[in-house]
């Protein structure tokens, strides 16, 4: 039935009307006090004027159809009445929503290109418990949605890349590392220091690195203060901010010592990437190939390499430290600072930095 | 056809979405539904800090407000993680306060918390609202002082159960005047020293505070004060609930507790004594949780106190309730939900109080609502535990510590299999359960067929073989969390299962029988998988490779292998192309 039948019938009423024009072409008029409810009606009516006429009917946006239209007038004509009490409209709320899906989303999105919030935040409610508890099949399946995530996106849509050029070259001179130590191993088999150097990857590399150049007596210092590891927490922090300052500077001269062609003389600190440990990996799958390009042994000087072997000999003893929460202190403490401000060597690292 | 939203449309509708398990559904729908929802969440739950790196989520979420972090396997509550494992908070509190100025809410359960990062999340979050720590370690009353000092915003200071180092009560004075508290629980603090004028000026001017929990060194005779400083107190826990019987004394706090009007949940109670028991019972009406765990009252005291509570939905009480008393509880309380029963005297040799099976039965037959149950006791029998399954078919959570392991049915010398069984089979919504008692690999058969819900499954001192434990991963669905102790299992059901363990966040196995050898294996084949052998003992491989190892926890993770490891924990190897062999 529509408002127009009602208007002739009884012209002694004397009620305005509104005229509203769906995409379609078709056009009807709208008791006043109904159609106003509607924001952007009540905006099209006072700002622009329109809506008084059949010629000037207000075209509503293309996502209200005449089927929705009817619905959102039967809305707001319930809800438009002033004296309802709280209940009555709660329970005309939930009768009116018990739809299907479909006309169920068509409706919030017409209620939304109308901004009738209390009938967006009733349709977007009940959407919500239709789409809880349900799993992404499920909800795909009720929605139409393609199935367009990759299974790798599905694990961890945000792939980790290696976007330090830094952390490369560690990579390369561990892997260098791990085939020297399994040389060793087949001389002297001693098997329990390569256990653990296996395990400590990135903290052997950088302990060598920082033992190599830097002050090995920072080690020893914060060792010993650590040595009561079982301790609370609370005594190790503060002997670990000073092990922070003290790695720091080493890893800062060794960096220009040794790694001066990808790294420069940029402050290790300032590595964003070095908390993913997991991009270590990831690396050194990715690099195996570089492995053989001989460019490491140019750059690592014969008898720094003996040092380094003594020292990660050395250092494998002494992993009984404390060393690895260290280490997560110092990569974690490196974080504060965003890496945006890090500046790209060479094409390799462009091209990773890109991928993110 | 794909219906079409404007994003905003969509983000509305997941506005009103707000578990994790749901929210992480609709990022996996598709595409567009992922990259809106990651812009939208707001809340995070990371349920193993070492299963994704800080940066990784901040990445992926950009816009979130919360944090929950979990950090060391359940199993650390009964001291078989030993000291040093892991779980520090640091790293996380680093990278969030470099990127989330915004953060407003921290949540952490089971992890390393130093007083160092409690001075950078004071330092680093401006509108930061809620701490709650729940099984913490590692940091003092100092890095609270900065918490009080600095978080202007703090509405939610929560230490549950953690150990403080409790250096002095004056932290409670660094909070500004400004600070209105609406949620305080300092329960655990352990020193004596509290300043008592301090506590009562916080609470004077939070006039917004709705949870109070104070520490045992509080007094019984400061509480009417406080009281009555917080008159609209929703949740309550008292200091040492004992004190010489003085009339003045106990008018103060009957009054102080009848004004109290919105009461709803008491806690605290150290060392009561009867005498003052009765002051609380102008506030029982209304109460809905209530916890005695440390109240040493005898059952005729704690059924005179419940049946003042008619509408209890959660009761915490020691075995000093008996069977006597869960009866009572039966015939008074029926919207009981929840129920632990704590065990008195778990070490004595003699039953010291009469607690048995009976009063579980009663309270499954007297009360339908019930959900949620920790039990200890001495005895159990198939026949009663078949009986609590039919009472009881809408658990959600059964654990049963039956207190001297491999404990057969005391009436009929057999397993206890069929009982669980019976759990298992009428609970189809179980998703905790915990066993004890003689059993064999048959209920672990049960549990495969029937648990399909089952999330979180605790096993000691059960089964026969590995056929048990293939039961498990090959049979529960849902399955989530194993922790395993002290059981027959060994490589091969491990091995045949090993893609299970990619669908479970995490499996602990202690004093069982998995060979280093199957470690490394299963190191080697499951990249995604973090397994770590924990081995005080020494190193692993000085041992032969069938040798089994103390410790196993495995975990998914897209972070890779952890570096933060203490020397008695060892990271299986990921590929088998770097191994050094």
């Amino acid at each position: 039935m529509s408002e127009v039948d009602m208007a002739v019938t009884k012209p002694e009423m004397m009620k305005s009307y509104i005229w509203l024009q769906t995409a379609d072409g078709s056009i009807q008029q709208v008791e006043q006090e109904v159609a106003m409810f509607c924001p952007m009606i009540c905006h099209e009516v006072i700002q622009k004027g329109l809506g008084s006429s059949k010629n000037y009917a207000i075209s509503l946006p293309q996502r209200v159809n005449p089927a929705m239209l009817s619905l959102i007038l039967d809305y707001c004509r319930f809800h438009q009445v002033p004296g309802r009490s709280n209940k009555e409209r709660k329970s005309f709320d939930e009768k009116f929503i018990r739809m299907d899906t479909k006309r169920l989303c068509e409706l919030t999105s017409a209620a939304d290109s109308l901004q009738l919030k209390p009938l967006v935040d009733l349709t977007s409610r009940a959407l919500a418990r239709i789409i809880e508890g349900k799993s992404p099949e499920e909800i795909r399946e009720i929605f139409h949605l393609p199935d367009d995530l990759t299974e790798e996106e599905k694990l961890e849509p945000l792939k980790n890349t290696t976007d330090d050029p830094r952390i490369r070259l560690l990579n390369r001179l561990y892997a260098k590392k791990r085939k020297e130590l399994k040389e060793r191993q087949k001389l002297k088999n001693v098997e329990v220091e390569e256990e653990r150097v296996d395990d400590r990857s990135v903290d052997d590399l950088l302990s060598f690195i920082n033992g190599d150049g830097g002050d090995s007596k920072g080690i020893k210092t914060s060792k010993s203060k650590k040595k009561n590891r079982r301790r609370k927490d609370q005594q190790k922090s503060t002997s670990t901010n000073e092990a922070i300052k003290n790695h720091n500077k080493e890893l800062n001269g060794l960096n220009s010592v040794c790694c001066s062609v990808e790294i420069g003389q940029k402050s290790w600190s300032g590595v964003g990437a070095s908390s993913n440990l997991h991009d270590v990996e990831d690396d050194i799958f990715a690099s195996k190939n570089e492995l053989d390009d001989g460019e490491i042994d140019d750059e690592i000087d014969p008898a720094l390499k003996e040092k380094i072997d003594r020292e990660v000999e050395d250092f494998a003893r002494r992993l009984n430290s404390d060393w690895p929460e260290r280490m997560q202190e110092i990569l974690s403490f490196g974080h504060e600072r965003k890496p945006v401000h890090f500046s790209l060597n060479g094409n390799g690292s462009l091209r990773r930095y890109a991928s993110m | 056809m794909m219906f079409s939203f404007p994003d905003e449309v969509l983000e509305h509708v997941f506005s009103f979405i707000q578990s994790d398990k749901d929210r992480n559904s609709v990022s996996m729908v598709c595409k567009s539904w992922y990259e809106i929802e990651r812009w939208c969440r707001r809340k995070v739950f990371v349920g193993n800090c070492y299963s994704v790196s800080p940066r990784m989520v901040i990445r992926r979420f950009p816009e979130f407000r919360s944090i929950e972090l979990k950090g060391k396997p359940h199993f650390a509550d009964f001291n078989l993680v030993p000291d040093g494992w892991g779980g520090y908070v640091f790293p996380w509190i680093a990278e969030m306060a470099g990127a989330f100025p915004w953060l407003e809410e921290i949540k952490l359960k089971r992890m390393v918390v130093t007083d160092e990062s409690l001075e950078l999340i004071a330092k680093s979050f401006k509108n930061f609202k809620v701490l709650v720590l729940s099984s913490c370690e590692g940091f003092s009353t100092d890095g609270l002082a900065a918490i009080a000092a600095s978080c202007k915003n703090l509405k939610e200071l929560d230490l549950r159960d953690c150990e403080v180092d409790d250096l002095s009560g004056h932290w409670l004075s660094h909070f500004p005047d400004t600070v209105s508290l609406v949620s305080l629980n300092i329960s655990c603090l352990g020193s004596d020293e509290v300043s008592f004028s301090a506590l009562e000026r916080l609470v004077g001017r939070c006039t917004n505070l709705r949870t109070l929990r104070l520490n045992r060194a509080v007094p019984l005779d400061k509480i009417a004060n406080i009281l009555r400083r917080a008159p609209h107190l929703v949740e309550f826990g008292t200091g040492t609930y004992a004190a010489d019987l003085r009339p003045d004394v106990y008018s103060d706090l009957a009054g102080a507790f009848s004004s109290c009007k919105e009461l709803k949940s008491l806690s605290g109670f150290w060392d009561l004594v009867p005498a003052y028991l009765p002051a609380i019972y102008p506030a029982c009406s209304k109460l809905t949780s209530l916890n005695l765990s440390y109240a040493t009252i005898q059952s005729p005291d704690l059924i005179k106190l419940l049946s003042q509570c008619p509408n209890l939905q959660r009761l915490l009480v020691l075995d000093y309730i008996e069977d006597s008393g869960l009866e009572a509880l039966a015939s008074t309380c029926k919207d009981l939900q929840e129920l632990r029963v704590f065990p008195s005297d778990p070490f004595g040799a003699e039953p010291n109080v009469s607690l048995t099976e009976r009063g579980l039965v009663a309270v499954s037959s007297g009360c339908p609502k019930l959900q949620s149950v920790l039990y200890f006791c001495r005895r159990m029998s198939n026949e009663a535990l078949v009986t609590i399954a039919k009472n009881c078919p809408n658990f959600t959570r059964f654990r049963l510590c039956i207190i001297e392991p491999r404990t057969a049915d005391y009436l009929t010398l057999e397993p206890l299999d069929v009982g669980f069984g019976a759990i298992v089979q009428y609970c189809k919504d179980l998703q905790r359960l915990s066993l004890s008692g003689l059993l064999t690999d048959r209920v672990f058969e049960y549990i495969g067929t029937y648990a399909k819900k089952l999330e979180m499954l605790s096993v000691a001192f059960a089964g026969d073989s590995d056929l048990g434990l293939h039961h498990v991963l090959s049979g529960c669905e849902s399955l989530r969390k194993l922790e395993i102790r002290d059981c027959p299992f060994g490589d091969k059901a491990l091995l045949a299962n090993a893609a299970k363990l990619d669908t479970m966040r995490s499996l602990w196995m202690s004093s069982c029988a998995v060979s280093f050898g199957a470690c490394k294996l299963l190191g080697q084949k499951m990249p995604r998988l973090n397994v770590e052998v924990i081995d005080e003992r020494g190193p692993p491989d000085s041992r032969p490779e069938s040798c089994p190892v103390d410790k196993l926890y495995i975990y998914r993770t897209v972070a890779g292998p952890r570096f933060d490891m203490p020397p008695f924990v060892w990271t299986m190897e990921d590929d088998p192309s770097l191994q050094l062999s």
